[in-house]
């Protein structure tokens, strides 16, 4: 709840709010969040370390909460906030639904090869499995982009702090 | 977040909007060009000034103000960007036809468009009804919406296949000579399976060509297979430095006070106006010196920085391109602290 408050406080506004690129958007909100964020964490546990998954959770919870108007930041914040212990992203759920394809004209090998790897790639995606395919490549496309801008943040706060 | 799904839409709009005309000008030249794009990505500039008011008039002319903005933007384009390329291609498709023989024109990201020609080109006539009435749904809502639009406007297409019909017997003599496996849509007024089947695979190899300009490395793989792979591979990276960095901020966490103020906004216009590269507070601090072009903003706001960094600004840009080349390598995560 803090985080959104956050959040709220420090929306940019700019001049010609219609000009903004996304990506610097995504980019501001993230910092405004996890820095603040990580702040705290550090003032709250003062005698007992930070905990390495904690910042993870950090971490996703500033992804999600910055890429909102995403499907699958939705499903993140799901599964940060429902699960206390955070679900890093990197752990794919190991028997997700699968959903099942109907196979189209081309040959069946080709085919099954192809759906074996989407399925692969739903698991990537936070949510994914509960989307179906067309939807779920959408959505890959945008959540690689928020990554990308996830990794440069990440490392210009931690090159700050070297 | 109204705000946004316009904003993004308008980003895919400019260079959308010629996509129709170019379209059924390709069926003529189809057999030359496969899926390369490369030969015809300078014509697109040209044709872009000349065709952008006409087409405009009839599509989205609200976004005419904001489609300029964002032309070189689409790269960066979100999910919903697609959902707008299909409401431009069957706005100017149904109003524009005559055009089209005329005008040879190759987008930047003219392989989706490609495939839709190469694969579609007579579905797309009736899709474009389909597609006109989703692409209205998505200024408000998700893009998700549009497949079940999709198939309740199937019904539309019956009535509309005639007229498409008619439209579409110039360039009839031209279509059969196409390796198209779409039929004939004449007299095939059911048949909604496959209609549904055929724009769901359309869409999907269009996002499947989306992700490869995504997606560094790509484009040399062909097939969905490797591509899938490369993709796959990509993500699970970005996640793995997105882990590897998290960690290492656990462990520098400590630090973050003394070291983190308010990013200013100067930082990031300063990024973004030079592709990926994020401006640190500090002002000689670059990020990704071996991937991306450095800069130097003499310019930022010393004013920010606490005096208590001054004793870190001394890193040398030797230790951050170290730092990101391993990040980049992801088979060896070294800790350097």
């Amino acid at each position: 709840m803090e985080r959104q408050i956050i959040n709220k406080k420090k929306r940019v506004f700019s001049v010609e709010p219609n000009k903004i690129p996304p990506s610097e958007v995504f980019t501001r909100k993230y910092t405004s969040l996890l820095v603040p964020a990580l702040k705290k964490l550090n003032m709250n546990k003062n005698s007992s370390q930070v905990n390495q998954l904690t910042v993870k959770h950090e971490v996703d919870m500033a992804l999600a909460l910055s890429a909102q108007e995403f499907a699958w930041s939705r499903f993140l914040l799901q599964k940060l906030s429902s699960s206390n212990n955070p679900t890093t992203t990197t752990s794919s759920s190991s028997n997700g639904i699968r959903i099942q394809e109907r196979s189209g004209k081309e040959g069946g090998h080709e085919d099954g090869e192809r759906e074996e790897k989407l399925r692969e790639l739903q698991k990537l995606l936070p949510g994914g499995e509960e989307m179906n395919v067309e939807e779920m490549l959408g959505e890959i496309g945008n959540y690689i982009k928020c990554l990308e801008l996830q990794t440069i943040a990440l490392k210009s706060i931690v090159q700050d702090t070297t | 977040m109204l705000e946004c799904l316009v904003s993004l839409e308008s980003m895919s709009l400019s260079s959308m909007d010629v996509s129709v005309l170019e379209r059924l000008k390709w069926l003529q030249q189809q057999q030359q060009q496969v899926l390369s794009t490369t030969n015809a990505s300078p014509e697109l500039l040209q044709f872009h000034g000349t065709n952008n008011d006409e087409l405009l008039q009839n599509t989205f002319s609200h976004f005419q103000m904001l489609g300029s903005g964002f032309g070189p933007n689409y790269s960066m384009g979100f999910g919903p960007s697609h959902e707008a390329m299909d409401g431009c291609i069957s706005r100017t498709n149904s109003c524009q036809m005559d055009q089209a023989d005329t005008v040879g024109v190759m987008l930047n990201n003219s392989e989706e468009n490609i495939t839709i020609i190469l694969k579609n080109k007579r579905k797309s006539e009736v899709k474009t009804r389909e597609e006109e009435k989703t692409e209205k749904k998505i200024k408000v809502e998700a893009e998700t919406e549009s497949n079940m639009k999709v198939k309740s406007n199937l019904s539309n297409t019956e009535a509309s296949s005639e007229t498409s019909k008619q439209k579409s017997k110039a360039a009839s003599e031209t279509q059969k000579l196409d390796y198209i496996h779409v039929r004939a849509r004449r007299g095939q007024a059911t048949d909604r399976h496959s209609l549904a089947e055929r724009a769901r695979r359309e869409k999907i190899s269009k996002k499947m060509k989306y992700l490869q300009d995504l997606v560094p490395g790509c484009n040399k793989v062909t097939g969905r297979a490797g591509m899938l792979d490369e993709i796959i591979n990509y993500v699970q990276s970005l996640q793995r430095q997105v882990e590897f960095l998290s960690m290492k901020l656990a462990v520098l966490n400590p630090e973050l006070e003394l070291a983190m103020e308010d990013l200013s906004v100067k930082q990031f216009q300063a990024y973004f106006t030079n592709l990926p590269v994020v401006v640190a507070s500090k002002p000689s601090l670059m990020v990704d010196a071996p991937l991306f072009p450095l800069d130097q903003q003499g310019s930022l706001d010393l004013s920010v920085i606490n005096p208590n960094q001054a004793t870190t600004i001394e890193a040398p840009s030797a230790s951050w391109e170290t730092q990101s080349q391993s990040l980049y390598n992801t088979s060896s995560l070294g800790f350097q602290y």
